[in-house]
């Protein structure tokens, strides 16, 4: 009959911590259908379109050039919008200085005539701008509409040499299209993943993964430390459990929570978003397990060394923060520098994101270590934890 | 009615089937001693009552007892075992009822008793027998699905008893049982603790209802972390008055000095001139000597009877003697404060047991 005790035990904390979780819905609602309502609010708002930058174009006085906006469509492609043509630089520079245009294009005096003289013309791009990324893209433009004028230059060069040629009475010039010499190469894109989801799609393996990583950590942590300060560890000492037995029955009722919010939210993702899953189930379910088990072992370490509840929340999320900077969520990993790059595979999410992209959208992995890592993870947090709430229920 | 000093003697020297034993211990948190040199014996199959005021030390005591807290210095043996490395097989033999509520305020009455009893390895049947049981013995059956979150006070106090109670431990550990109780449900839980005595089980319980003590088998009175009194209930009053007490009015004035040096008569106390109270060895034979000698004087009694102070008034004796003699060095000045108000010193009753 003793041999029954041990499951008698762990079942206990099984079912009362299912018991618990289903019956305080705002936290369910808070930590589960949050997300997802975050998540529907992206997929419907965002459209991975980016604005293009107002512009206004600058000519000088005696360019002979076009004044209608429409005129230079082509030419500043499509991440610049030409509101203005003007020759007025001091007005636009003062509609860039109150921000109220993105970028403001001089162009240079004469640039035949500087051609001609075997010299470059500088063409100005004026931002006003703060946000790095935003300097970094509008340089992009910058560069692109250097190449584009660029081009055309080249263009009339040859159309031009191409008439004189014709007046010198040489065969067939025109055989060769300006455009072609002009730009001799077109690059075109051929992407051999075995699908191509779209921006919402996606980020879908990082919502699942910062979801299961955030919900694990947040519910047990909080389960341990409210036993903790509520004084129950009292009753868990004087009673024969032990603290395996107390983490075994945490881990599974929360495995299996976490395990019910893993299926349907890939359902909700791939009904709902239509986000490709190529690899087998079995894949996913591996990478969800593991998710779930180091970051269950990572809510425990933080039960282990909180004293108090806000102190348990504060924990969570900063490991929240760290995941959502770190994880490749929002920035890829690989533009962080070495030491820290290492560091950022010690939060399951950045291991799981990665995982369940590559199951979901390639079918398989490239990164099988991580794999591993996540199984280490999970033995290390929570035996570490282990250790650490074995010496707080004996302590006297 | 004279006192018995082997009832004493057995409370207070290790018994050959001590259940709980401790020995010279003290306790310190930093520079504060919360125990000081605390000497206890709970032989098995006994009520031993645990009073004091708030802050006296009490709880400290018992989670010294469950294995919290280790004791700064001296002894903690229960069941034969130090607190700090009991095995399963012994955990499985204490119940302990927290003075605080410590359970799962959003299971209902009945899932916190399985909870406990399943973590006690209670199986199946046996814990759904026993939760009824204790359901019913609590008086907690009909609100057995509410919530413990919305339990009255008094409710949480007796679903924490059953907790206590579910797996029918040996030594039965609870602080504070009656606690925000009625009076008329307090009734119902003691004949319950004097029905698991009767059936061998040992109780350890605290309380801050100096009427209670009546209900114990042994009283530990307990102040500042000392324990000023050890004895059963009846002896307390004996303690407390150095023998029993008689109150006796005078139709006339009448010198109570004139009662000393009779046989049985330890000391004399008068509160007016019409007014004495003599502790006696033995009221029962004490007090027609009494009369007759006033009377002989010729003075007639309106009144004489024993007097028997409630637990109230011996709290407040021991309590006011017990910190006296802390801060006597001089024998003298103890012994004169017991012949002023009567009490016998319970640390020397204590230690000369």
């Amino acid at each position: 009959m003793r041999l029954f005790k041990t499951p008698t035990r762990i079942l206990a904390i099984v079912g009362k911590e299912l018991v618990s979780i289903v019956r305080r819905p705002s936290a369910l609602i808070s930590l589960v259908l949050g997300p997802f309502l975050i998540m529907a609010v992206f997929g419907i708002g965002y459209s991975g379109y980016r604005r293009p930058l107002a512009t206004i174009v600058v000519l000088p006085a005696d360019s002979g050039l076009p004044t209608d906006a429409n005129a230079y469509k082509g030419v500043a492609g499509d991440g610049l919008e030409v509101d203005l043509v003007t020759t007025d630089e001091a007005a636009a520079m003062d509609r860039l200085n109150h921000q109220l245009v993105d970028i403001v294009v001089v162009a240079p005096p004469d640039i035949k005539t500087t051609f001609e003289a075997g010299r470059r013309s500088d063409i100005q791009a004026r931002v006003n701008l703060t946000d790095p990324v935003q300097v970094a893209y509008a340089e992009f433009l910058a560069r692109g509409l250097e190449a584009a004028i660029n081009r055309q230059i080249i263009e009339q060069a040859v159309d031009q040499v191409r008439s004189f040629a014709t007046d010198l009475g040489l065969r067939d010039p025109t055989r060769i299209p300006a455009y072609v010499i002009a730009a001799p190469t077109a690059a075109d894109l051929d992407n051999v993943a075995p699908s191509e989801p779209t921006v919402v799609q996606y980020f879908a393996p990082a919502v699942l993964a910062l979801i299961l990583q955030h919900l694990a950590v947040t519910l047990i942590a909080l389960s341990v430390v409210r036993e903790k300060t509520s004084g129950l560890f009292e009753l868990f000492r004087i009673s024969p459990i032990t603290t395996a037995e107390l983490v075994t029955g945490k881990l599974i009722a929360y495995g299996i929570f976490a395990g019910a919010v893993a299926c349907a939210t890939i359902g909700l993702l791939v009904a709902g978003f239509h986000v490709p899953v190529i690899a087998q189930p079995g894949w996913i379910a591996l990478v969800a397990a593991l998710l779930v088990a180091s970051s269950l072992g990572l809510g425990l370490l933080i039960a282990a060394v909180s004293d108090t509840e806000p102190q348990t929340v504060q924990l969570s999320l900063l490991v929240l923060l760290a995941s959502v900077f770190f994880s490749g969520f929002v920035l890829a990993i690989s533009e962080f520098s070495e030491p820290v790059r290492s560091l950022i595979y010690v939060l399951p999410v950045a291991n799981g994101i990665r995982l369940f992209g590559d199951f979901m959208f390639r079918g398989a992995t490239v990164v099988s270590w991580q794999l591993w890592l996540l199984a280490g993870l999970a033995v290390a947090y929570i035996g570490t934890a282990w250790l650490l709430l074995r010496r707080e229920m004996a302590r006297a | 009615m004279a006192a018995d000093p082997r009832s004493i003697e057995s409370i207070s020297k290790p018994a050959g089937d001590a259940v709980v034993e401790i020995q010279d211990v003290s306790r310190r948190f930093e520079d504060r001693e919360v125990l000081s040199d605390i000497n206890l014996f709970v032989p098995r199959g006994t009520i031993l009552g645990v009073i004091g005021p708030s802050g006296a030390g009490k709880t400290t005591m018992i989670r010294m007892l469950t294995g919290a807290l280790a004791p700064t210095t001296g002894e903690v043996s229960v069941l034969g075992r130090r607190p700090h490395a009991y095995r399963r097989q012994d955990r499985e033999r204490i119940g302990y009822m927290p003075q605080s509520f410590m359970l799962y305020e959003d299971l209902t009455a009945g899932e916190n008793i399985d909870f406990v009893a399943s973590l006690f390895g209670l199986l199946w049947r046996r814990r759904r027998r026993r939760v009824r049981e204790v359901l019913k013995l609590v008086d907690l059956w009909d609100v057995r699905g509410r919530q413990a979150r919305r339990l009255s006070g008094g409710m949480r106090r007796r679903l924490e008893l059953a907790c206590a109670l579910v797996h029918d431990p040996e030594l039965i550990i609870l602080d504070e049982p009656t606690a925000g109780i009625d009076p008329l449900l307090r009734g119902s839980i003691w004949k319950e603790l004097h029905r698991l005595r009767d059936a061998g089980r040992t109780l350890l319980v605290t309380t801050q209802h100096v009427g209670e003590a009546d209900e114990c088998d042994i009283v530990a009175m307990i102040v500042d972390g000392r324990i000023v009194a050890l004895a059963p209930p009846n002896e307390l009053r004996r303690l407390a008055t150095n023998g029993d007490l008689l109150d006796i009015e005078t139709s006339a004035d009448f010198d109570g000095a004139n009662l000393i040096g009779l046989r049985g008569v330890r000391a004399v106390t008068q509160d007016g001139a019409r007014h004495l109270r003599v502790v006696v060895d033995d009221a029962g034979r004490s007090l027609p000597i009494v009369v007759e000698t006033i009377r002989a004087s010729g003075v007639e009694v309106a009144s004489a009877r024993e007097q028997r102070l409630s637990f109230d008034e011996i709290f407040a004796i021991l309590v006011a003697s017990g910190g006296e003699l802390r801060f006597a060095d001089d024998a003298r000045s103890a012994e004169s404060t017991a012949d002023d108000r009567g009490p016998t010193s319970p640390d020397r009753t204590a230690s000369a047991a």
